[in-house]
């Protein structure tokens, strides 16, 4: 009993120094990842507001209708996914541009992972059809599904609100908490999309 | 054919011409997209274990929810989503196992495509933020978003109905006709995930 006792004053301490670790370790990995994923990390220190601006993560995003799929290269390596509500979904297959007001689409990352199932499945496959182990190698290297979340980024119309942003509201979560983000930076960064609305993704027939 | 004002008009042979293709080409897509059943006409020779004669895309699948996202390296270089119908959906989200008849998972695939727009923000982004040009062009390598339809297969789950090949029915349609299949070659691939009612995917939260 003394010795679990004894044990349990120990480990707070090497508990905090642990926690404290894996944080600045998942702080500098995850910033960067952020970063180049269309927010700029340490949007606080860049006089950012919330990214709640009135964009708030909408109920029910999840079940939406699936706009397209993409994925980013390294150091991101992520796999993702945009769905639309029911208004810019409409929007995006009958091609209106600019987007209607009320217009939600979500961006959903993922990291990509490699899941072994799949990867002997596949190999079995390319194998009967006559692949060499160093093409396999390279198929599967290539080959991912989503794993952990990494963030979720929204994108509101409402071209009064938000007029001096291309009349889109931007915000991301990461489980499911907003960000700091700066509206004006993603702003920029989605300019080049402006003959679209700003909007770089397709919809996927 | 020469009008007075100098503009020619279609010889009406080459414009039927166009227009059945284009009906053709719309029709299959169109269906496709809607998710519109399309009979099993398209006798592709393919000998025994051909699709049968009920085939069909599931009605309203493009608007199904997301189960998750994956990609297939070189030489398939595919990025896809798989949707499910309400009762897989719910399946999925409850991690019920095995599925229950009815349900329903449509897996989409695309070509990966480079995206000019996309690229070039993503370059500018990583660019400021410190990423040199070998980092630029591999994270640029590695960077695709959704191109031209590839295919889409069909899991159609009933324990009697399909209970020679684990209760599943496997079906895969190119540009909206149904592809002939062995349904004994889809299982043999799917057999290793048995522990998981023969479903690599799982639910992307």
């Amino acid at each position: 009993m003394a010795r679990f006792e004894r044990t349990n004053m120990v480990w707070p301490g090497a508990l905090t120094v642990v926690v404290v670790t894996i944080a600045a370790a998942t702080f500098t990995l995850f910033g960067y990842r952020l970063a180049l994923l269309g927010t700029p990390a340490l949007a606080s220190e860049q006089g950012g507001v919330a990214s709640t601006d009135g964009v708030g993560l909408p109920q029910g995003y999840r079940d939406w209708p699936l706009i397209s799929v993409a994925a980013v290269g390294s150091p991101v390596n992520d796999v993702r996914a945009k769905l639309g509500n029911d208004i810019a979904i409409a929007d995006f297959r009958r091609g209106t541009i600019p987007y209607r007001d009320g217009a939600i689409i979500a961006r959903l990352a993922w990291h990509q992972s490699h899941d072994q199932q799949t990867g002997d499945a596949i190999g079995v496959q390319a194998r009967a059809l006559g692949l060499n182990e160093e093409a396999i190698a390279k198929l599967l290297s290539g080959t991912s599904v989503a794993g952990a979340p990494i963030n979720v980024q929204i994108m509101v119309k409402d071209s009064k609100k938000f007029a001096s942003t291309g009349g889109w509201g931007f915000a991301q979560f990461t489980n499911g908490k907003p960000d700091s983000i700066v509206q004006t930076s993603c702003f920029s960064c989605h300019a080049p999309a402006k003959a679209v609305d700003f909007v770089f993704t397709r919809y996927a027939p | 054919m020469r009008q007075p004002d100098g503009k020619s008009l279609p010889n009406a042979a080459a414009f039927i011409v166009l227009a059945v293709g284009f009906g053709i080409a719309l029709n299959s897509r169109l269906l496709g997209l809607l998710g519109v059943p399309i009979p099993w006409f398209a006798s592709s020779g393919g000998g025994g274990g051909g699709a049968p004669a009920d085939v069909a895309l599931p009605g309203g699948y493009r608007g199904w929810t997301l189960i998750s996202v994956a990609a297939v390296g070189s030489p398939t270089n595919d990025i896809r989503a798989k949707l499910g119908n309400e009762v897989a959906i719910e399946d999925f989200q409850q991690n019920r196992l095995p599925y229950r008849d009815g349900a329903i998972i449509v897996r989409l695939a695309w070509h990966q495509v480079q995206d000019q727009q996309t690229a070039d923000a993503l370059a500018m982004q990583a660019r400021s933020l410190g990423l040199d040009e070998n980092g630029i062009a591999k994270l640029l390598s590695g960077t695709a978003v959704a191109g031209e339809p590839l295919n889409i297969q069909v899991m159609v789950k009933d324990a009697n109905k399909y209970a020679s090949t684990g209760g599943w029915r496997w079906e895969q349609f190119t540009n909206g006709r149904p592809d002939p299949i062995m349904q004994t070659t889809c299982f043999a691939c799917h057999a290793p995930a048995k522990a998981t009612d023969l479903v690599f995917t799982h639910y992307a939260h």
